[in-house]
C-alpha cells in the first residue's frame, strides 16, 4: 500500500528526527528486555523452587509448655507424636509432598554382618560387653539385647547424594516383605537376590528405669530385592565401630512394614516425617488441620521461613526490583513516547496539512505516521533483543550478588546459624534407638534443604520474553499511534495550511 | 454545458472575525469554460478559492457540487479526485521530490494510471520539468520550477474542476503561455471547469468568463 511506502521513503527523509526517536525507543525496548529477561528467568527460579522444595514444616516441642505441663501434673512430660498420626498428617491437601520414614534395629540368623565379630550396639545399655547378642543372655539376668542391623525405611538420602548406589537390576523395596541390603552383606552371608530371610526385631518398654525392661518381639519376613553399594566409610556416621554401627549393614525396608509395628508406650521403632507445603501460607490451615488430628498443643508447628528466604530471597529481591523497573520502564517509555509522536505531529503539521489539503483522509494520515514508528520500533526491536540479551547476564549477575550480599547480611544479623540450616528435632545421628523420639525428622531424611542457595542464574530470552516484549512495543506504538490520530483529528487542513501562509 | 458547481447566497466569515469575507455571492460554474476571478487584494479570492476546493465549508449558504451540498458530501475524498487545486503558496510536500509529490496525489486520489512514475515524468516535462529536476526536493527548485510542479500535481489525476490561485505570477512570458494553453485545451478539450484567480491580463485574456470579486460577491466583468 502506498501509505507505508510513503511511510518508509518518509523514515529516510527525516534521518536526523527518526535517529533520535530510534535512540529512544532503543533504550526503552533494551531496558524492557534486560529487566523482562530477569524477571522471567528470576519467577522461573522461584517457581522451580517452590516446586521442588516447598516448604518445610517442623514439628517442635516448645519447651516452655513442657515445663509447665511438668509443673502442673508432676509427671515429667516426654512429648511425642505417635506414628499414626505422622502418617495421618500426610495426607494432607495443603502439602506438596511428605516423606515418611522409618527405623528400627534388628538381629538375623540369615545374615552374617559385617564386622560381626565386633559385637552389636544399639541396646539400651551400650555399655554391654562385646560379643551378647539376644541370643545368649545369662539367664535370670535382666536383657541387655544388641543389635546388628539398622532397619530403615524412605531414607534414601544417600542415593540421592551419590555416596549409595544401586546395583545393576537392584529395586527399592516397594511392597510388603521387601528388602534392600549391601552387596557385602549379601555375599558375606552367601545370599543372593530372591532369597528370603528371617529379620528380629523388637519394640523396648523401658519400664520403671534400667533392669526394668521388658520387649515385645517382632519377626519380618524379607525378600532381598536388590543390593546397594556403599561409596563411604563404613563408620562414617558413628564413633563406634560394631556391626549396628557400621554402614555396610543397614537394612532398607518397606515403611509400612516397619511403621505398622509401632505401639504406643513402646520404643525401639521410630517414624519421622518431613512435610512440605505447597506454599508458606497454608501454614495455619494446615496447622489447623493437625490440631483436628489429634497433634497435640506442646507441639508448635512452624516453617522453615529462614531458609527459604536465604535460598529465594535474594532471587525474590531481584524479581521484585526487575518488575519495578519493568513497569517505570514502561511508564517512561509511554509517556517519552506519548510526547515524542505528539511532537511529531506538531513538527509535521504542515505536511500533515498538505496531505490533508491533498485529499489524504485522517485515518490514512494517522496509519502512516503509526507506519514510521512501528518500523522504527521493529528495527529497535530486533536490535534491543541482540543488545538486551547480551546485557541481561552480566545485569542479573550484579544484581544477584547484591542481593545475596544483602541476605548474607541480614542473616549474620539475624541468627549464627548458616543458611539452609535445617532444624532437626529428635534422632540426630544417635538418635535411632534414643530415648526420647518427638517426632520431627529423623537426621538424614530424605528432602532435607538439599536446595542450595541460588548464587548464579543464567538468563536467557525465552519465547515469552520475546512475546512480551513484542507485545510491550506494540503498545507503546499504539499508544503514540493513538495520540497521533487523535490530535490529526483535531486538525483541519485549511487552518495548518493558513497558519503557514 | 453543465453546472458543476453553484453557490446559493454562500456568506463566509473566519473564526473569530466579525465581518464576513464572502456575503450573500451567488454564482454559477460549468464544465468547459475557463473562469478567472479578479479582484483587489484581500477581497477574499483565496477564500473562496478554499470553499470551491472543498477545504473549508460556508458559514451561510451551499455550495453545490453536481447539485449536491459540499457540506454534506464526504470533502476528503472530492479535494482527492473532484478538483486539482494550484495553492498560491504551492503547499508542495518540501522534503519530497517532485515525483513524489506527484505520484502521491496519484495514489491518494487512486488514479488507475499503471505506471504512475512514468505518467508523473511525462507530466512534469509538460509543465517544463526535465527529469533531473523532478528527482530534486522541492526545497531545491526555484519559485517558478515549485509552482510548475503544483500545477502538475493539480493535473496529476485529471480533475474535473482545476482550481488556480495566481499559477503562473513567478512564471517568464513564454511558461506562462504554454501552461495557459494547458488550461485552455483542458476546458476546451477535455470538458473541464477550470477556475483561475489572477491579477494578470495575459492570464484575463484566455477566460471565456470573468468574475469581480468585490464587497463579498461575484459580478460578471
Ligand atoms: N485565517 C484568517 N483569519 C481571519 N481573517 C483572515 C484569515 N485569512 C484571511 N483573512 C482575511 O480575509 C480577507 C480575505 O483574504 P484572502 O486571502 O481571501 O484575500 P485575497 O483576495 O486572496 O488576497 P490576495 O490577493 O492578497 O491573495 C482578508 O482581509 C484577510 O485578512
Ligand atoms: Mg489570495
Amino acid at each position: 500500500m502506498y501509505i507505508f511506502q510513503n511511510a518508509m521513503q518518509n523514515l529516510l527523509r527525516n534521518k536526523g528526527r527518526n535517529l533520535m526517536t530510534a535512540a529512544i525507543i532503543f533504550v526503552v525496548i533494551v531496558s524492557s528486555v534486560v529487566a523482562l529477561m530477569i524477571y522471567n528467568t528470576s519467577n522461573g527460579v522461584i517457581n522451580d523452587y517452590k516446586s521442588r522444595f516447598g516448604s518445610e514444616v517442623s514439628l517442635t516441642p516448645n519447651m516452655e509448655k513442657i515445663i509447665e505441663a511438668t509443673q502442673t501434673t508432676g509427671a515429667l512430660v516426654r512429648p511425642t507424636i505417635p506414628a499414626e498420626q505422622l502418617i495421618a498428617f500426610a495426607d494432607s491437601e495443603h502439602l506438596l509432598s511428605a516423606n515418611l520414614a522409618a527405623s528400627g534395629k534388628g538381629w538375623s540368623d540369615d545374615l552374617k554382618a559385617i564386622d560381626g565379630e565386633k559385637g552389636g550396639g544399639g541396646g539400651p545399655m551400650l555399655s554391654a560387653g562385646p560379643g551378647g547378642g539376644p541370643a545368649n543372655m545369662p539367664d535370670g539376668m535382666p536383657e541387655l539385647r544388641q543389635y546388628f542391623f539398622r532397619l530403615l525405611a524412605n531414607q534414601y538420602d544417600d542415593f540421592e547424594n551419590g555416596n549409595r548406589e544401586l546395583t545393576e537390576g537392584s529395586a527399592f523395596p516397594e511392597k510388603p516383605g521387601e528388602c534392600l541390603i549391601s552387596q557385602e552383606l549379601l555375599e558375606n552371608s552367601g545370599l543372593k537376590i530372591g532369597d528370603t530371610i528371617v529379620m528380629n526385631s523388637d519394640l523396648i518398654n523401658p519400664g520403671s528405669g534400667p533392669g526394668d525392661e521388658s520387649y515385645h518381639d517382632i519377626v519380618f519376613r524379607l525378600t532381598i530385592v536388590g543390593t546397594y553399594l556403599d561409596l563411604t566409610d563404613e563408620y562414617a556416621n558413628s564413633m563406634m565401630e560394631n556391626a549396628f554401627s557400621n554402614r555396610r549393614n543397614e537394612v532398607f525396608m518397606y515403611f509400612n512394614d516397619l511403621a505398622s509395628e509401632v505401639k504406643e508406650g513402646l520404643m525401639g521403632i521410630d517414624v519421622g516425617a518431613t512435610y512440605y507445603l505447597k506454599s508458606p501460607e497454608l501454614l495455619s490451615a494446615f496447622t489447623a488441620e493437625l490440631r483436628a488430628k489429634g497433634l497435640e498443643d506442646v507441639f508448635d508447628v512452624t516453617t522453615n521461613e529462614a531458609s527459604y528466604q536465604a535460598i529465594v530471597g535474594p532471587v525474590e529481591a531481584m524479581r521484585g526490583i526487575s518488575l519495578t523497573f519493568v513497569i517505570i520502564v514502561l511508564i517512561f517509555g509511554a509517556i517519552i513516547i506519548a510526547l515524542l509522536s505528539s511532537l511529531a505531529v506538531r513538527e509535521r503539521k504542515y505536511e500533515i496539512g498538505v496531505l490533508r489539503a491533498m485529499g489524504m483522509k485522517k485515518g490514512k494520515v494517522a496509519l502512516g505516521l503509526w507506519a514510521e514508528t512501528l518500523t522504527i520500533t521493529a528495527l529497535c526491536l530486533v536490535l534491543g533483543l541482540a543488545v538486551g540479551g547480551l546485557a541481561a547476564q552480566p545485569v542479573t549477575n550484579l544484581l544477584l550478588n547484591q542481593q545475596v550480599e544483602a541476605a548474607e547480611q541480614a542473616q549474620a544479623a539475624a541468627t549464627p546459624d548458616p543458611p539452609g540450616a535445617v532444624t532437626v528435632q529428635g534422632g540426630g545421628p544417635q538418635g535411632v534407638g534414643g530415648p526420647i523420639m518427638i517426632g520431627g525428622p529423623i537426621a538424614g531424611f530424605i528432602g532435607q534443604s538439599s536446595a542450595e542457595k541460588i548464587t548464579n542464574i543464567d538468563v536467557g530470552i525465552g519465547l515469552n520474553t520475546v512475546v512480551q516484549i513484542i507485545v510491550i512495543a506494540l503498545l507503546l506504538t499504539s499508544i503514540a499511534g493513538l495520540i497521533a490520530t487523535r490530535q490529526i483529528t483535531k486538525y483541519e487542513p485549511m487552518k495548518i495550511l493558513m497558519e503557514r501562509n | 454545458m453543465a453546472n458543476i458547481l453553484t453557490l446559493n447566497n454562500v456568506s463566509y466569515a473566519y473564526e473569530g472575525a466579525s465581518k464576513n469575507v464572502l456575503q450573500g455571492m451567488s454564482a454559477d460554474f460549468e464544465t468547459g469554460r475557463v473562469y478567472t476571478i479578479i479582484g483587489k487584494s484581500g477581497a477574499g479570492k483565496s477564500t473562496l478559492l478554499s470553499l470551491l476546493s472543498g477545504l473549508d465549508v460556508t458559514t451561510n449558504g451551499a455550495i453545490l457540487f453536481d447539485d449536491k451540498n459540499l457540506k454534506k458530501l464526504c470533502r476528503d475524498t472530492y479535494r482527492a479526485q473532484q478538483v486539482g487545486v494550484i495553492f498560491q503558496s504551492y503547499n508542495l510536500l518540501t522534503n519530497a521530490t517532485a515525483v513524489q509529490n506527484i505520484v502521491l496525489s496519484m495514489n491518494i486520489s487512486e488514479s488507475p494510471e499503471r505506471d504512475k512514475k512514468a505518467f508523473a515524468y511525462a507530466l512534469l516535462a509538460k509543465v517544463g520539468i526535465d527529469s533531473e529536476t523532478a528527482d530534486r526536493k522541492i526545497l531545491k527548485l526555484s519559485g517558478g520550477e515549485q509552482q510548475r510542479v503544483a500545477i502538475a500535481r493539480a493535473l496529476a489525476h485529471n480533475p474535473a474542476i482545476l482550481i488556480a490561485d495566481e499559477p503562473t505570477g513567478n512564471l517568464d512570458k513564454d511558461t506562462e503561455d504554454d501552461i495557459l494553453h494547458i488550461f485552455t485545451k483542458l476546458a476546451h478539450e477535455e470538458n473541464r471547469c477550470v477556475i483561475i484567480v489572477t491579477h494578470s491580463k495575459r492570464v484575463t485574456a484566455i477566460a471565456d468568463v470573468v468574475y469581480r470579486l468585490k464587497d463579498g460577491r461575484l459580478a460578471v466583468v
